[in-house]
Protein backbone atom coordinates (compact mmCIF):
# COMPACT_ATOMS: atom_id res chain seq x y z
CA UNK A 1 0.00 0.00 0.00
CA UNK A 2 1.22 3.18 -0.41
CA UNK A 3 2.05 5.38 2.28
CA UNK A 4 0.26 8.83 2.88
CA UNK A 5 2.23 11.95 1.07
CA UNK A 6 3.51 14.11 3.48
CA UNK A 7 2.26 17.50 4.18
CA UNK A 8 4.72 20.13 2.73
CA UNK A 9 6.91 21.78 5.17
CA UNK A 10 5.15 24.82 6.62
CA UNK A 11 8.54 25.73 8.39
CA UNK A 12 11.96 24.95 6.68
CA UNK A 13 15.66 25.43 9.57
CA UNK A 14 18.66 25.23 7.02
CA UNK A 15 22.21 25.38 8.72
CA UNK A 16 20.97 27.37 11.83
CA UNK A 17 23.63 28.67 14.38
CA UNK A 18 23.14 30.25 17.75
CA UNK A 19 25.51 31.98 20.08
CA UNK A 20 25.22 33.34 23.04
CA UNK A 21 28.63 34.79 23.83
CA UNK A 22 31.62 32.43 22.79
CA UNK A 23 28.71 29.51 24.05
CA UNK A 24 27.44 27.50 21.13
CA UNK A 25 23.68 26.78 21.71
CA UNK A 26 22.42 25.71 18.20
CA UNK A 27 25.43 24.49 15.97
CA UNK A 28 23.70 23.42 12.10
CA UNK A 29 20.42 22.69 12.96
CA UNK A 30 18.38 21.32 9.76
CA UNK A 31 14.59 20.57 10.08
CA UNK A 32 10.96 20.56 8.52
CA UNK A 33 8.21 21.31 10.42
CA UNK A 34 5.10 19.83 8.17
CA UNK A 35 1.70 22.04 7.54
CA UNK A 36 -1.18 21.06 9.74
CA UNK A 37 0.88 19.01 12.19
CA UNK A 38 1.67 18.27 15.95
CA UNK A 39 5.52 18.01 16.08
CA UNK A 40 7.22 17.60 19.38
CA UNK A 41 10.64 19.18 19.82
CA UNK A 42 12.11 16.79 22.83
CA UNK A 43 16.09 16.73 24.18
CA UNK A 44 17.52 16.76 27.36
CA UNK A 45 17.79 20.54 29.37
CA UNK A 46 20.20 22.79 27.73
CA UNK A 47 19.65 21.26 24.02
CA UNK A 48 18.83 24.67 22.69
CA UNK A 49 14.61 23.74 22.09
CA UNK A 50 13.36 26.98 23.45
CA UNK A 51 16.24 29.09 21.50
CA UNK A 52 14.60 27.60 18.41
CA UNK A 53 11.48 28.55 19.21
CA UNK A 54 12.99 31.94 19.42
CA UNK A 55 15.05 31.99 16.40
CA UNK A 56 11.53 31.28 14.53
CA UNK A 57 9.72 33.89 15.94
CA UNK A 58 12.48 35.96 14.99
CA UNK A 59 12.89 37.21 18.54
CA UNK A 60 16.53 36.03 18.68
CA UNK A 61 19.83 36.51 15.98
CA UNK A 62 21.02 33.58 14.13
CA UNK A 63 23.09 32.38 11.25
CA UNK A 64 21.71 30.41 8.80
CA UNK A 65 18.15 30.31 7.17
CA UNK A 66 14.46 29.94 8.44
CA UNK A 67 11.83 29.74 5.82
CA UNK A 68 7.92 30.08 6.76
CA UNK A 69 5.71 28.91 3.79
CA UNK A 70 2.93 31.22 3.48
CA UNK A 71 0.16 32.17 0.61
CA UNK A 72 0.21 35.66 0.96
CA UNK A 73 2.88 37.03 3.04
CA UNK A 74 4.65 35.89 6.10
CA UNK A 75 1.71 34.28 8.50
CA UNK A 76 1.34 35.38 11.87
CA UNK A 77 2.83 32.81 14.30
CA UNK A 78 1.56 32.93 18.20
CA UNK A 79 3.56 32.00 20.67
CA UNK A 80 2.53 30.75 24.35
CA UNK A 81 5.68 30.82 26.48
CA UNK A 82 6.42 28.23 29.41
CA UNK A 83 5.57 30.48 32.39
CA UNK A 84 3.80 33.80 32.22
CA UNK A 85 6.27 35.56 34.82
CA UNK A 86 4.35 38.50 35.97
CA UNK A 87 3.42 40.98 38.98
CA UNK A 88 0.46 39.25 40.45
CA UNK A 89 -0.88 42.41 42.03
CA UNK A 90 -0.79 44.22 38.47
CA UNK A 91 -4.31 45.06 38.32
CA UNK A 92 -4.86 43.62 34.52
CA UNK A 93 -7.89 41.37 33.93
CA UNK A 94 -8.01 38.54 31.06
CA UNK A 95 -9.85 40.98 29.05
CA UNK A 96 -7.15 43.23 29.19
CA UNK A 97 -4.35 40.80 28.62
CA UNK A 98 -6.11 39.49 25.40
CA UNK A 99 -7.18 43.55 24.49
CA UNK A 100 -3.47 44.89 24.72
CA UNK A 101 -1.72 43.25 21.78
CA UNK A 102 -3.78 44.63 18.86
CA UNK A 103 -6.11 47.35 20.15
CA UNK A 104 -5.34 50.98 18.90
CA UNK A 105 -7.25 52.80 21.48
CA UNK A 106 -5.29 52.52 25.06
CA UNK A 107 -7.04 50.32 27.51
CA UNK A 108 -7.49 53.12 29.60
CA UNK A 109 -10.06 54.82 27.53
CA UNK A 110 -12.15 51.60 26.53
CA UNK A 111 -12.35 48.11 25.11
CA UNK A 112 -12.73 48.31 21.20
CA UNK A 113 -15.89 46.21 20.48
CA UNK A 114 -14.29 44.33 17.92
CA UNK A 115 -11.47 43.28 19.88
CA UNK A 116 -13.76 42.47 22.65
CA UNK A 117 -15.69 40.14 20.72
CA UNK A 118 -12.63 38.56 19.51
CA UNK A 119 -11.39 38.03 22.63
CA UNK A 120 -14.68 36.79 24.00
CA UNK A 121 -15.04 34.00 20.74
CA UNK A 122 -11.17 33.18 21.64
CA UNK A 123 -11.92 32.35 25.82
CA UNK A 124 -15.09 30.56 24.41
CA UNK A 125 -12.51 28.60 22.40
CA UNK A 126 -10.59 27.49 25.03
CA UNK A 127 -13.77 26.99 27.35
CA UNK A 128 -12.33 29.82 29.64
CA UNK A 129 -15.32 32.49 28.56
CA UNK A 130 -15.73 33.08 33.23
CA UNK A 131 -12.50 34.40 33.33
CA UNK A 132 -12.59 37.67 31.08
CA UNK A 133 -13.13 39.54 34.18
CA UNK A 134 -10.85 38.03 36.34
CA UNK A 135 -7.65 39.17 37.70
CA UNK A 136 -4.85 37.80 35.89
CA UNK A 137 -2.89 37.60 39.23
CA UNK A 138 -5.95 35.68 40.18
CA UNK A 139 -5.70 32.78 38.16
CA UNK A 140 -4.61 29.26 38.73
CA UNK A 141 -1.33 27.70 36.33
CA UNK A 142 -4.34 25.95 33.93
CA UNK A 143 -6.51 28.81 33.47
CA UNK A 144 -3.22 31.11 32.32
CA UNK A 145 -2.27 28.54 30.37
CA UNK A 146 -5.50 28.67 28.28
CA UNK A 147 -5.73 32.23 28.58
CA UNK A 148 -2.06 31.94 26.96
CA UNK A 149 -3.44 29.95 24.05
CA UNK A 150 -6.43 32.46 23.46
CA UNK A 151 -3.53 35.17 23.21
CA UNK A 152 -1.62 33.36 20.85
CA UNK A 153 -5.14 32.95 18.69
CA UNK A 154 -6.04 36.41 18.93
CA UNK A 155 -4.19 37.19 15.76
CA UNK A 156 -5.85 33.92 13.91
CA UNK A 157 -1.95 32.73 13.13
CA UNK A 158 -0.78 30.07 11.13
CA UNK A 159 1.62 28.63 13.48
CA UNK A 160 1.59 28.28 17.11
CA UNK A 161 4.65 27.71 19.11
CA UNK A 162 4.21 25.98 22.22
CA UNK A 163 7.44 26.16 24.94
CA UNK A 164 6.30 23.23 26.75
CA UNK A 165 3.10 24.13 27.82
CA UNK A 166 1.85 22.07 30.31
CA UNK A 167 4.52 22.06 32.99
CA UNK A 168 2.65 24.48 35.39
CA UNK A 169 -0.73 22.64 35.10
CA UNK A 170 -2.45 20.12 37.01
CA UNK A 171 -3.49 17.09 35.74
CA UNK A 172 -6.87 17.60 35.12
CA UNK A 173 -5.90 21.29 33.48
CA UNK A 174 -3.53 19.34 31.17
CA UNK A 175 -6.23 16.93 30.16
CA UNK A 176 -8.29 20.13 29.27
CA UNK A 177 -5.11 21.58 27.21
CA UNK A 178 -4.43 18.42 25.53
CA UNK A 179 -7.70 18.26 24.14
CA UNK A 180 -7.61 21.72 22.76
CA UNK A 181 -4.49 21.31 21.23
CA UNK A 182 -5.91 18.54 19.47
CA UNK A 183 -8.73 20.53 18.38
CA UNK A 184 -6.72 23.39 16.82
CA UNK A 185 -4.85 21.15 14.72
CA UNK A 186 -8.23 19.16 13.83
CA UNK A 187 -10.80 22.18 12.90
CA UNK A 188 -8.51 25.21 12.54
CA UNK A 189 -5.86 22.91 10.93
CA UNK A 190 -3.05 24.98 12.55
CA UNK A 191 0.64 23.83 12.28
CA UNK A 192 2.12 23.48 15.78
CA UNK A 193 5.24 22.84 17.23
CA UNK A 194 5.77 21.66 20.98
CA UNK A 195 8.42 21.85 23.26
CA UNK A 196 7.73 19.34 26.23
CA UNK A 197 9.68 17.35 28.85
CA UNK A 198 6.28 14.86 28.89
CA UNK A 199 6.59 11.73 27.03
CA UNK A 200 3.26 11.23 27.65
CA UNK A 201 2.26 14.34 26.20
CA UNK A 202 4.22 13.89 23.03
CA UNK A 203 2.90 10.53 22.11
CA UNK A 204 -0.32 11.47 22.95
CA UNK A 205 -0.48 14.49 20.83
CA UNK A 206 2.53 15.04 18.18
CA UNK A 207 2.47 13.22 14.81
CA UNK A 208 6.35 14.14 13.93
CA UNK A 209 9.36 14.30 16.37
CA UNK A 210 12.27 16.48 16.19
CA UNK A 211 15.10 15.16 18.48
CA UNK A 212 17.31 18.12 19.42
CA UNK A 213 21.08 18.35 21.03
CA UNK A 214 22.46 21.34 19.91
CA UNK A 215 22.20 19.30 16.87
CA UNK A 216 18.99 17.39 15.29
CA UNK A 217 19.40 14.11 16.37
CA UNK A 218 16.41 12.60 14.54
CA UNK A 219 13.30 13.76 13.15
CA UNK A 220 9.93 12.21 11.50
CA UNK A 221 6.84 10.18 12.84
CA UNK A 222 6.46 9.88 16.57
CA UNK A 223 7.05 5.81 16.40
CA UNK A 224 10.34 6.22 14.37
CA UNK A 225 11.62 8.32 16.71
CA UNK A 226 10.83 7.60 19.80
CA UNK A 227 13.32 4.50 19.83
CA UNK A 228 14.60 3.35 22.63
CA UNK A 229 18.10 3.65 20.76
CA UNK A 230 17.26 7.41 19.72
CA UNK A 231 16.56 8.33 23.11
CA UNK A 232 18.98 7.39 24.54
CA UNK A 233 21.48 8.70 22.46
CA UNK A 234 19.62 11.97 22.83
CA UNK A 235 19.63 12.15 26.22
CA UNK A 236 22.38 9.22 27.71
CA UNK A 237 21.16 8.87 30.95
CA UNK A 238 19.26 12.22 31.54
CA UNK A 239 15.91 11.77 33.28
CA UNK A 240 14.24 14.59 31.94
CA UNK A 241 11.97 13.25 30.34
CA UNK A 242 8.34 12.58 32.44
CA UNK A 243 6.33 9.72 33.07
CA UNK A 244 2.26 9.95 34.07
CA UNK A 245 0.55 7.15 34.40
CA UNK A 246 -2.19 7.93 32.01
CA UNK A 247 0.52 7.76 29.40
CA UNK A 248 -0.44 4.15 28.91
CA UNK A 249 -3.92 5.32 27.10
CA UNK A 250 -2.09 6.00 24.09
CA UNK A 251 0.23 4.29 22.31
CA UNK A 252 1.49 1.59 24.47
CA UNK A 253 4.21 0.72 22.43
CA UNK A 254 5.64 4.00 22.29
CA UNK A 255 5.60 5.42 25.57
CA UNK A 256 7.61 2.72 26.60
CA UNK A 257 10.32 2.91 24.48
CA UNK A 258 12.09 5.29 26.61
CA UNK A 259 12.39 3.89 30.00
CA UNK A 260 11.81 -0.25 29.30
CA UNK A 261 12.38 -0.90 32.90
CA UNK A 262 9.88 1.54 34.08
CA UNK A 263 7.21 -0.42 36.46
CA UNK A 264 4.41 0.95 34.73
CA UNK A 265 4.66 -1.16 31.52
CA UNK A 266 1.98 -3.01 30.92
CA UNK A 267 4.42 -5.53 30.43
CA UNK A 268 6.33 -5.23 33.66
CA UNK A 269 6.23 -7.98 36.17
CA UNK A 270 5.16 -5.53 38.55
CA UNK A 271 3.14 -3.37 36.61
CA UNK A 272 -0.20 -2.68 35.62
CA UNK B 1 -2.09 84.01 29.33
CA UNK B 2 -4.23 86.76 30.39
CA UNK B 3 -7.25 85.97 29.31
CA UNK B 4 -6.96 82.82 31.20
CA UNK B 5 -5.98 84.20 34.20
CA UNK B 6 -9.45 86.79 33.53
CA UNK B 7 -11.36 83.54 33.18
CA UNK B 8 -9.99 82.05 36.07
CA UNK B 9 -10.82 85.02 38.14
CA UNK B 10 -14.68 84.64 37.24
CA UNK B 11 -14.12 80.87 37.11
CA UNK B 12 -12.38 80.46 41.07
CA UNK B 13 -13.90 83.84 42.82
CA UNK B 14 -11.62 82.18 46.16
CA UNK B 15 -9.98 84.52 48.45
CA UNK B 16 -6.77 81.49 47.82
CA UNK B 17 -7.30 82.08 44.12
CA UNK B 18 -6.97 85.87 43.71
CA UNK B 19 -3.38 86.42 43.58
CA UNK B 20 -1.66 85.24 40.23
CA UNK B 21 1.09 83.62 41.71
CA UNK B 22 -1.76 81.32 42.87
CA UNK B 23 -3.20 81.08 39.14
CA UNK B 24 -0.10 79.75 38.00
CA UNK B 25 0.85 77.70 40.43
CA UNK B 26 -2.63 75.86 39.84
CA UNK B 27 -2.26 75.56 36.15
CA UNK B 28 1.13 74.06 37.17
CA UNK B 29 -0.24 71.47 39.55
CA UNK B 30 -3.55 70.62 37.25
CA UNK B 31 -0.78 69.63 34.27
CA UNK B 32 1.95 68.29 36.03
CA UNK B 33 0.02 66.61 38.61
CA UNK B 34 -2.19 64.02 36.28
CA UNK B 35 0.49 63.43 34.31
CA UNK B 36 3.30 62.37 37.13
CA UNK B 37 0.00 60.15 38.49
CA UNK B 38 -0.13 58.42 34.99
CA UNK B 39 3.62 58.16 34.05
CA UNK B 40 3.43 56.63 37.68
CA UNK B 41 0.97 53.70 36.83
CA UNK B 42 4.18 52.56 34.83
CA UNK B 43 6.55 53.42 37.55
CA UNK B 44 4.93 51.50 40.11
CA UNK B 45 4.36 48.29 37.39
CA UNK B 46 7.53 48.58 36.30
CA UNK B 47 9.19 48.91 39.59
CA UNK B 48 10.93 51.88 38.53
CA UNK B 49 10.76 54.17 41.49
CA UNK B 50 14.47 53.86 41.96
CA UNK B 51 15.13 54.88 38.25
CA UNK B 52 12.62 57.94 39.38
CA UNK B 53 14.82 59.02 42.49
CA UNK B 54 18.19 58.91 40.10
CA UNK B 55 16.82 61.11 37.41
CA UNK B 56 15.02 63.72 39.83
CA UNK B 57 18.62 63.95 42.09
CA UNK B 58 20.46 64.34 38.97
CA UNK B 59 18.92 67.63 39.38
CA UNK B 60 21.74 68.87 42.16
CA UNK B 61 24.28 68.39 39.20
CA UNK B 62 22.13 69.77 36.41
CA UNK B 63 21.02 73.35 38.54
CA UNK B 64 24.73 73.56 39.49
CA UNK B 65 25.89 73.20 35.74
CA UNK B 66 23.75 75.89 34.62
CA UNK B 67 24.62 78.17 36.96
CA UNK B 68 28.43 77.06 36.69
CA UNK B 69 28.05 77.93 32.73
CA UNK B 70 25.69 80.64 33.15
CA UNK B 71 22.80 78.82 31.44
CA UNK B 72 18.91 78.71 33.16
CA UNK B 73 19.00 75.93 35.15
CA UNK B 74 16.05 74.83 34.14
CA UNK B 75 17.37 73.59 30.62
CA UNK B 76 20.65 71.86 31.82
CA UNK B 77 18.54 70.09 34.52
CA UNK B 78 16.68 68.85 32.21
CA UNK B 79 18.97 67.94 29.37
CA UNK B 80 20.96 66.09 32.16
CA UNK B 81 17.99 64.52 33.86
CA UNK B 82 17.57 63.13 29.96
CA UNK B 83 21.03 62.41 29.49
CA UNK B 84 21.45 60.10 33.07
CA UNK B 85 17.86 58.27 32.18
CA UNK B 86 19.33 57.16 28.53
CA UNK B 87 22.92 55.96 30.14
CA UNK B 88 21.13 54.01 32.62
CA UNK B 89 18.68 52.30 30.20
CA UNK B 90 21.96 51.96 27.60
CA UNK B 91 24.10 50.41 30.71
CA UNK B 92 21.47 48.38 32.04
CA UNK B 93 20.49 46.76 28.58
CA UNK B 94 24.52 46.35 27.67
CA UNK B 95 25.53 44.92 31.48
CA UNK B 96 24.63 41.98 33.34
CA UNK B 97 24.06 43.75 36.92
CA UNK B 98 21.41 44.10 37.79
CA UNK B 99 18.45 47.08 37.50
CA UNK B 100 19.18 48.23 41.17
CA UNK B 101 22.73 48.01 40.87
CA UNK B 102 23.63 49.80 37.61
CA UNK B 103 20.82 52.83 38.68
CA UNK B 104 22.76 52.93 42.21
CA UNK B 105 26.04 53.67 40.27
CA UNK B 106 24.12 56.36 38.06
CA UNK B 107 22.60 57.83 41.18
CA UNK B 108 25.67 58.56 43.38
CA UNK B 109 27.53 59.81 40.33
CA UNK B 110 25.18 62.19 39.82
CA UNK B 111 24.35 63.43 43.33
CA UNK B 112 28.79 63.05 44.09
CA UNK B 113 29.29 65.46 40.62
CA UNK B 114 26.27 68.02 42.02
CA UNK B 115 27.68 68.17 45.57
CA UNK B 116 31.40 68.25 44.51
CA UNK B 117 30.33 71.39 41.98
CA UNK B 118 28.13 73.27 44.74
CA UNK B 119 30.53 73.03 47.71
CA UNK B 120 33.17 74.18 45.44
CA UNK B 121 31.30 77.51 44.26
CA UNK B 122 29.26 78.67 48.12
CA UNK B 123 27.30 80.79 45.91
CA UNK B 124 25.00 78.01 44.30
CA UNK B 125 23.56 76.53 47.92
CA UNK B 126 20.65 79.57 47.90
CA UNK B 127 20.26 78.46 43.99
CA UNK B 128 19.66 75.09 44.58
CA UNK B 129 16.38 75.69 47.83
CA UNK B 130 13.98 76.27 44.79
CA UNK B 131 14.99 72.81 43.50
CA UNK B 132 14.82 70.81 46.50
CA UNK B 133 11.67 71.16 47.72
CA UNK B 134 10.43 72.71 44.37
CA UNK B 135 9.26 76.34 44.33
CA UNK B 136 5.60 76.48 43.01
CA UNK B 137 4.58 79.86 43.44
CA UNK B 138 7.35 81.38 41.39
CA UNK B 139 6.80 79.01 38.26
CA UNK B 140 6.92 81.58 34.96
CA UNK B 141 4.56 81.81 32.12
CA UNK B 142 6.79 79.94 29.99
CA UNK B 143 7.13 77.04 32.72
CA UNK B 144 3.67 77.01 32.39
CA UNK B 145 3.80 76.87 28.43
CA UNK B 146 6.66 73.84 29.06
CA UNK B 147 4.58 72.08 30.90
CA UNK B 148 1.42 72.45 29.18
CA UNK B 149 3.64 70.54 25.98
CA UNK B 150 4.30 68.33 28.29
CA UNK B 151 0.60 67.54 29.08
CA UNK B 152 0.09 67.04 25.67
CA UNK B 153 3.42 65.28 24.55
CA UNK B 154 2.47 62.85 27.89
CA UNK B 155 -1.53 62.31 25.91
CA UNK B 156 0.03 61.28 22.50
CA UNK B 157 2.38 59.01 24.01
CA UNK B 158 0.10 57.26 26.56
CA UNK B 159 -2.11 57.19 23.58
CA UNK B 160 -0.06 55.62 20.98
CA UNK B 161 2.04 52.89 23.03
CA UNK B 162 0.19 52.76 26.65
CA UNK B 163 -1.16 49.08 25.66
CA UNK B 164 2.40 47.94 24.48
CA UNK B 165 4.19 49.30 27.37
CA UNK B 166 1.82 47.31 30.06
CA UNK B 167 2.13 44.16 27.91
CA UNK B 168 6.34 44.44 28.07
CA UNK B 169 5.14 45.02 32.02
CA UNK B 170 3.77 41.63 31.86
CA UNK B 171 5.90 39.92 29.78
CA UNK B 172 9.01 41.37 27.88
CA UNK B 173 9.06 38.30 25.84
CA UNK B 174 5.44 37.66 25.27
CA UNK B 175 5.59 41.49 24.00
CA UNK B 176 8.83 40.83 21.63
CA UNK B 177 6.70 37.58 20.27
CA UNK B 178 3.62 39.75 19.34
CA UNK B 179 6.36 42.41 17.43
CA UNK B 180 6.47 45.12 19.83
CA UNK B 181 9.86 46.87 19.32
CA UNK B 182 10.76 47.07 23.34
CA UNK B 183 14.14 48.45 22.94
CA UNK B 184 12.87 51.28 21.12
CA UNK B 185 9.93 51.57 23.85
CA UNK B 186 12.17 51.17 26.88
CA UNK B 187 14.18 54.48 25.25
CA UNK B 188 11.20 56.32 24.46
CA UNK B 189 9.65 55.75 28.02
CA UNK B 190 12.82 56.78 29.61
CA UNK B 191 12.81 59.66 27.64
CA UNK B 192 9.27 61.15 28.54
CA UNK B 193 9.61 60.00 32.31
CA UNK B 194 12.91 61.65 32.22
CA UNK B 195 10.89 64.94 30.99
CA UNK B 196 8.17 64.36 33.74
CA UNK B 197 10.52 63.74 36.41
CA UNK B 198 12.75 67.30 35.87
CA UNK B 199 9.99 69.25 35.16
CA UNK B 200 7.62 68.34 38.16
CA UNK B 201 11.17 69.33 40.20
CA UNK B 202 9.65 73.15 40.39
CA UNK B 203 6.50 72.10 41.16
CA UNK B 204 6.55 69.36 44.05
CA UNK B 205 11.29 69.76 44.79
CA UNK B 206 13.56 66.49 43.79
CA UNK B 207 13.52 65.08 46.96
CA UNK B 208 9.78 63.99 46.52
CA UNK B 209 9.08 64.10 42.91
CA UNK B 210 9.04 60.32 43.07
CA UNK B 211 6.45 60.53 45.65
CA UNK B 212 4.27 62.05 43.13
CA UNK B 213 4.64 59.34 40.43
CA UNK B 214 4.70 56.40 43.21
CA UNK B 215 2.01 57.41 45.85
CA UNK B 216 -0.88 58.10 43.74
CA UNK B 217 -0.28 55.13 41.46
CA UNK B 218 0.25 52.95 44.44
CA UNK B 219 -3.35 54.24 45.67
CA UNK B 220 -4.50 53.56 42.47
CA UNK B 221 -3.70 50.04 42.34
CA UNK B 222 -5.05 49.44 45.79
CA UNK B 223 -8.34 50.56 44.46
CA UNK B 224 -8.45 49.07 40.96
CA UNK B 225 -9.51 45.55 39.46
CA UNK B 226 -8.47 46.65 35.99
CA UNK B 227 -5.91 48.42 34.33
CA UNK B 228 -8.39 51.17 32.89
CA UNK B 229 -9.42 51.44 37.01
CA UNK B 230 -6.16 51.84 37.83
CA UNK B 231 -5.07 54.61 35.66
CA UNK B 232 -8.28 56.55 36.28
CA UNK B 233 -7.99 56.35 39.86
CA UNK B 234 -4.34 57.24 39.99
CA UNK B 235 -5.04 60.38 37.87
CA UNK B 236 -8.13 61.37 39.96
CA UNK B 237 -5.88 61.09 43.02
CA UNK B 238 -2.96 62.67 41.75
CA UNK B 239 -4.84 65.60 40.44
CA UNK B 240 -7.09 65.51 43.72
CA UNK B 241 -3.59 65.41 45.76
CA UNK B 242 -2.25 68.44 44.16
CA UNK B 243 -5.09 70.73 44.10
CA UNK B 244 -5.97 69.96 47.55
CA UNK B 245 -2.10 70.31 48.62
CA UNK B 246 -1.68 73.70 46.81
CA UNK B 247 -4.85 74.93 48.69
CA UNK B 248 -3.62 73.53 52.40
CA UNK B 249 -0.55 74.55 51.55
CA UNK B 250 -1.83 78.38 51.32
CA UNK B 251 -3.89 78.25 54.46
CA UNK B 252 -1.20 76.86 56.56
CA UNK B 253 1.88 78.62 54.85
CA UNK B 254 3.48 75.48 54.15
CA UNK B 255 5.91 73.99 51.44
CA UNK B 256 3.16 73.37 48.65
CA UNK B 257 5.32 70.12 47.42
CA UNK B 258 5.49 68.78 50.56
CA UNK B 259 2.05 69.43 51.66
CA UNK B 260 1.04 67.94 47.95
CA UNK B 261 2.93 64.51 48.69
CA UNK B 262 0.87 64.46 52.20
CA UNK B 263 -2.27 64.67 50.51
CA UNK B 264 -1.65 62.08 48.51
CA UNK B 265 -0.36 60.04 51.14
CA UNK B 266 -3.61 60.43 53.26
CA UNK B 267 -5.32 58.66 50.30
CA UNK B 268 -2.57 55.44 50.11
CA UNK B 269 -3.57 55.26 53.45
CA UNK B 270 -7.35 55.08 52.78
CA UNK B 271 -6.38 52.97 49.74
CA UNK B 272 -4.79 50.47 51.79
CA UNK B 273 -7.75 50.19 54.44
CA UNK B 274 -10.26 49.94 51.34
CA UNK B 275 -7.57 47.02 50.15
CA UNK B 276 -7.57 45.16 53.50
CA UNK B 277 -11.15 45.54 53.96
CA UNK B 278 -12.13 44.06 50.77
CA UNK B 279 -10.03 41.02 50.92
Amino acid sequence: MDEPKKPPAMIEVHDLFVEMGRVSILSGVNAKIRQGEITALIGPNGAGKTTLLLAILGMIPYRGRIDIRSGNGRPHIGYVPQHLEFDRGMPVTVMDFLCLPRQRPPVWLWHGRKMREKAQANLEWVEASHLAGRRLGNLSGGEIQRVLLAHALIDDPAIILLDEPASAVDRSGEELFMNLIKRLRRERNLTLLMVSHDISMVTRLASQVICLNRVVLSEGKTADVLTEQTLSTCFGSDKGLLLHDHQWEGDTELSCAYDPDHPDRPDHPEGK
Amino acid sequence: MDALYHLMDHALPFAWAGDLFMKRALLAVVLVAPVCAAMGVMVVNFRMAFFSDAISHSAFTGVALGVLLGINPLYTLIAFGIVVGLAIISVRRLSSLSVDTVIGVFFSFAVALGIVIISARKGLTRDLQSYLYGDVLTVGDGEILAMGLLFLAAIVFLSLWFNALILIGINERLAKAQGIRVKALEYGYALLLALVVTLSIRVIGLLLVTAMLVVPAAAGRNLAGSVRGMFWASVGIGLASGVIGLIGSYYWDSATGATIILVACGFFILSQAVSVVRR
